[in-house]
């Protein structure tokens, strides 16, 4: 016994001696491990200049409109859920991609942001900026007011600290490491309060910003060395947005708590957003408990998107008895590319006979009456809802059995076999049948794909479901060796891109994004033309063409967009009287992006009318219902 | 004849109602579910179109066009009986009583699914999220069901008593190493295997049953190495050895008959888990693949729209009365074999 004690204390004292000699390591930079990062390798061919260039033409932003309410209260606790608690609270390196990781990167703000309402460039931590005359640089002159939450200030070597952060290996973060260097050729500082960054490409300058302008990382806050990731995996960053890190209970949750005298809240497009004290975010692990919470009024809000909760679930009493607000909120911003993706590179689908007979076999309009209920429509091109890039002359083709019967009939189909799926008997005698494989990974989409195979029978196709865990079927369609994909990208940004989803580059290879393994030459040079032009109108001209291509080629299906948001919300959460924008992706976003553009944090919650609705609760007293649709930006 | 002794146990088996009639009522059931095309159908039974009678259930597909309809799917033969009704031409069309198959939407455009029961849409148990009719789902769910209970218990008796049977009778390091192999194979958990398997491949009802017979064979062995153990220091085993008897003829012919009364017994309750580990799979979303009518599946619907709440009744329903049913069965049956009642030590 004594032995096992002696022991145990030995242990003790060497875990404590390890601790100690491990927190004085920092001082003695010879065995500590860390180090400096290297300065900005630039290539050769690219550059920024070494001085400011003296005709720079600066620009500001201060004459669109404001677009949250003065009538905003500060103050109170939002509360929220999430499916699943962070791995860590990193920005990058290692399971940082978690949907909370966007939480906290929506706090990290950049030099510009977007204006919700006119989609122009609007200050935020730069009060102006200026185009360099290579057609793919741009300096910043930041706002000398502007401080990270801990109190720093902000600084242009924050700004090149970024650059070689996400340069440096120690993130081990490899996409960034690429982009960092692929995409962002150099950077400059000039002024502490003055900055120049160089991208890889030309880009008309309003869409410059939105590729190039990187965010500054705290140079006083990272220590880099090669236990970075571990070191920093719970230490979240200093913010430059108006919320920061609070109390953290790992498993259970995360707060997020507003900066004491925030640099940002006399800004022009900031005053009067970001409202609540704090907001929570609590771990729900499924959406049906969360509901139930949300019904208790433990959690404020709630989206109602899916068109069960909003026509069925959220016809509970607390809606009937007006305690919860119910809101559908049209929007204009891009839709994402959600389609079924025909694999060119089987023997079968690269006929376009076939391609064109499925297009005309799935009865998505039939999915949308009965199954979505009439509210989500049909989307009519891979990329749509970017504004004048929009090719809006193509019309999606429709179920029709008559052309689908033609076009599989011109492939060879022109039987059917017993159980009235079409055959086509080959040259060698052996039988074909009319039957694909339909991979998908979202559990949620199985009813809409049941009444589309349904549906296809009626043509003589026959589809068969194949349901994976959402990583297996992403992971097999990047390997190419789905027939039909089912599945959608998400859309953000100005423009539509192509090159990923197109080019020959990617198709045929495995780990690319051209599920269509589509390859064709004229496109590739359109493609590769549309990405190096810095003119606007050409870019707009060359979309409309691309846009064209890839609804004749018939490699892809596109399925619905749903131009609107739909929440439910306590009645003590309040919206300003024109509710969003027209960019807006929900109404009750606590945090500033709304995709690109700067659009969220507009609501505020009422404390007393938290105390009134609730004692009507109490007393069973019921309140006007409210249920609003907003269609003001309805396309 | 029968054995005097099994007629004894058959009619102990019958003097206890609960099991027996669990029994009867299951085995109609079963009965029901194998002529379930006959029942419950999209499938016109019988039509008769210009004096010639077809006969659809069975046969393949007959396309609109042979019954003067303008398409080349499949005849929708509920549109057509009200079409003949209408033109009354002296056509008719005798639908099953259940007029939908598991895997046909009814889908309407003036109201949304789940619809709930209604005698005059025929869907007397409602339809599921998808406009599906539940009857039609839990009768063909329940076939696939008990087709792969049945299949799983086949596939992992026979395992395990060979192995039972084979490590009992020879003993010794035989034995003793397949102990400890059982004992680690027991270890690996089965769960995680399933899910592994089902996010690579789409598990079918094959794939699902070779896995859980790899998994679960073992069961039987430890009860199997037992009852030989036992049997084999009975007089009766040395007699036939001295008669010259090899070992396949002893396990076969005398041990095996004589270990049946554990066999019998374990039946239900296997068939029992293997239903419910199948609802529990698909509930999970690691069964069989959509649209496979399946008990969990249906279940796990009907746990999100409880507001709908014919669907998670119905299918609570059939899952609690078929596995009470066996486990009334079982315990029958276990009461029926009881050694104790039967067994004359001299």
């Amino acid at each position: 016994m004594s032995q096992q004690k002696t022991l145990f204390r030995s242990l003790l004292l060497f875990v404590a001696f390890g601790y100690v000699t491990g927190c004085s390591n920092p001082d003695n930079p010879d065995d500590s491990g860390y180090v400096d990062l290297p300065p900005i390798q630039v290539r050769e061919g690219d550059g920024l200049p070494l001085e400011l260039p003296p005709d720079l033409v600066w620009v500001t932003n201060d004459e669109d409109p404001e677009f949250a309410s003065p009538d905003a209260i500060r103050g109170g606790m939002f509360r929220t859920w999430m499916l699943s608690f962070p791995l860590t609270l990193r920005l990058v390196g290692p399971d940082s991609n978690g949907a909370f990781a966007g939480v906290m990167r929506a706090n990290q703000f950049g030099p510009i942001s977007y204006h919700p309402q006119t989609g122009r460039p609007i200050p935020v931590l730069a009060t102006h900026w200026a185009f360099g005359l290579d057609g793919r640089s741009i300096f910043y002159r930041i706002n000398p007011k502007a401080k990270w939450s801990d109190g720093f200030p902000v600084t242009a070597d924050d700004f090149v600290f970024s650059v070689q952060f996400h340069r440096s290996e120690q993130i081990v973060g490899p996409w960034y490491n690429n982009y960092y260097t692929e995409r962002i050729r150099d950077v400059r500082k000039y002024d502490s309060h003055i900055y120049g960054i160089q991208g890889a490409d030309a880009k008309p300058p309003e869409e410059m910003h939105a590729n190039y302008a990187i965010g500054p990382r705290p140079k006083h806050f990272h220590k880099m060395s090669d236990r970075w990731v571990e070191e920093y995996n719970w230490k979240p960053d200093p913010t430059t947005g108006p919320y920061h890190v609070g109390k953290v209970v790992k498993g259970k949750y995360v707060d997020l708590v507003r900066t004491e005298n925030w640099w940002g809240d006399d800004l022009r497009y900031m005053r009067n957003r970001f409202n609540p004290q704090t907001i929570r975010y609590r771990v729900i692990r499924d959406q049906n408990t969360a509901w139930q919470h949300f019904l208790k009024g433990e959690i404020d809000t709630f989206s109602l998107t899916i068109p069960e909760y909003w026509h069925d679930k959220a016809q509970h009493e607390v809606f009937r008895d007006g305690y919860v607000a119910k809101y559908w909120f049209y929007n204009q911003l891009p839709q994402p590319s959600t389609g079924i993706s025909l694999n060119t590179a089987d023997p079968l689908l690269s006929d376009i006979n076939i391609r064109l007979g499925i297009a005309h076999s799935i009865n998505l309009q039939r999915v949308i009456d009965t199954i979505l209920r009439g509210d989500y429509e049909r989307l009519e091109t891979f990329n749509l809802g970017f504004g004048e890039y929009d090719n809006t002359s193509i019309q999606p083709r429709k179920f029709d059995i008559k052309k689908a019967n033609e076009y599989f009939e011109a492939a060879g189909f022109d039987k059917r076999d017993s159980s009235g799926i079409r055959i086509r008997t080959n040259e060698d005698g052996s039988v074909r049948r009319l039957s694909f494989r339909v991979t998908y990974g979202r559990p949620l989409h199985t009813p809409r794909l049941v009444v589309i195979q349904e549906e296809a029978k009626k043509t003589g196709l026959e589809l068969q479901l194949q349901l994976l865990d959402s990583a297996a079927s992403f992971k097999q369609m990047r390997e190419k060796k789905h027939q039909l994909a089912w599945m959608g990208w998400a859309s953000s940004g100005i423009a539509p891109t192509y090159w990923e989803f197109f080019h020959s580059v990617n198709a045929n290879v495995t780990q690319s994004n051209n599920l269509t393994n589509h390859a064709n030459p004229a496109m590739d040079e359109l493609i590769m033309q549309y990405r190096h032009s810095g003119d606007r109108r050409e870019r707009v001209a060359l979309a409309h063409l691309l846009e064209q291509m890839v609804h004749d080629a018939a490699v892809v299906i596109p399925r619905t967009k749903v131009p609107f948001t739909r929440e439910a919300a306590w009645r003590w959460v309040e919206l300003p009287e024109w509710r969003g924008t027209r960019h807006s992706n929900a109404l009750f976003n606590s945090q500033a992006p709304s995709q690109m553009y700067s659009g969220g944090g507009l609501f505020w919650i009422n404390e007393e009318k938290k105390k009134e609705v609730l004692n009507a609760k109490k007393e069973g007293r019921r309140l006007d219902e409210i249920v609003v649709i907003d269609e003001t930006y309805r396309n | 004849m029968l054995d005097p002794q099994t007629v004894k146990q058959w009619k102990r088996f019958r003097s206890i109602k609960r099991g027996y009639w669990s029994a009867i009522v299951l085995l109609v059931l079963l009965g029901i579910s194998m002529i379930a095309e006959l029942l419950v159908n999209n499938r016109a039974l019988i039509v008769s179109y210009e004096g010639k009678w077809h006969f659809p259930t069975y046969a393949g597909v007959i396309p609109g066009s042979v019954f003067g309809l303008d398409y080349d799917y499949e005849t929708n033969y509920r549109d057509l009986q009200q079409k003949f009704k209408e033109e009354s031409e002296g056509n008719w069309v005798l639908m099953p009583l259940v007029p939908y198959n598991a895997f046909e939407n009814d889908l309407r455009t003036d109201k949304f699914p789940p619809y709930p029961p209604s005698l005059e849409s025929k869907h007397y148990l409602g339809t599921d999220s998808t406009g599906r009719d539940i009857v039609a789902r839990l009768l063909y769910g329940f076939r696939i069901a008990m087709g792969f209970a049945l299949v799983l218990l086949v596939c992992s008796y026979a395992a395990g008593i060979l192995v039972g049977c084979a490590m009992g009778y020879w003993g010794g390091i035989f034995d003793l190493l397949f102990q400890r192999l059982i004992e680690i194979w027991n270890t690996v958990p089965f769960l995680y295997v399933i899910m592994i398997v089902a996010s690579v491949v789409v598990p079918s009802f094959w794939t699902l049953v070779t896995v859980m017979v790899i998994f679960g064979w073992t069961t039987m062995t430890w009860n199997m190495r037992t009852s030989t153990y036992k049997e084999k220091a009975r007089e009766y085993v040395n007699a036939a050895r001295a008669l010259g008897a090899g070992n396949s003829r002893v396990i076969g012919i005398h041990i095996l008959p004589n270990t049946i009364s554990v066999i019998v017994t374990f039946i239900p309750f296997s068939i029992a888990s293997g239903v419910a580990s199948l609802t529990a799979l698909d509930y999970l979303g690691f069964g069989l693949p959509p649209p496979t009518p399946s008990w969990g599946e249906l279940l796990s619907q009907g746990t999100d729209h409880l507001e709908s709440g014919w669907i998670v009744i119905s299918v609570l329903v059939a899952i609690v009365s078929v596995l009470l049913m066996v486990t009334y069965i079982g315990e029958a049956i276990r009461e029926a074999f009881d050694p104790k009642k039967f067994t004359y030590y001299e």
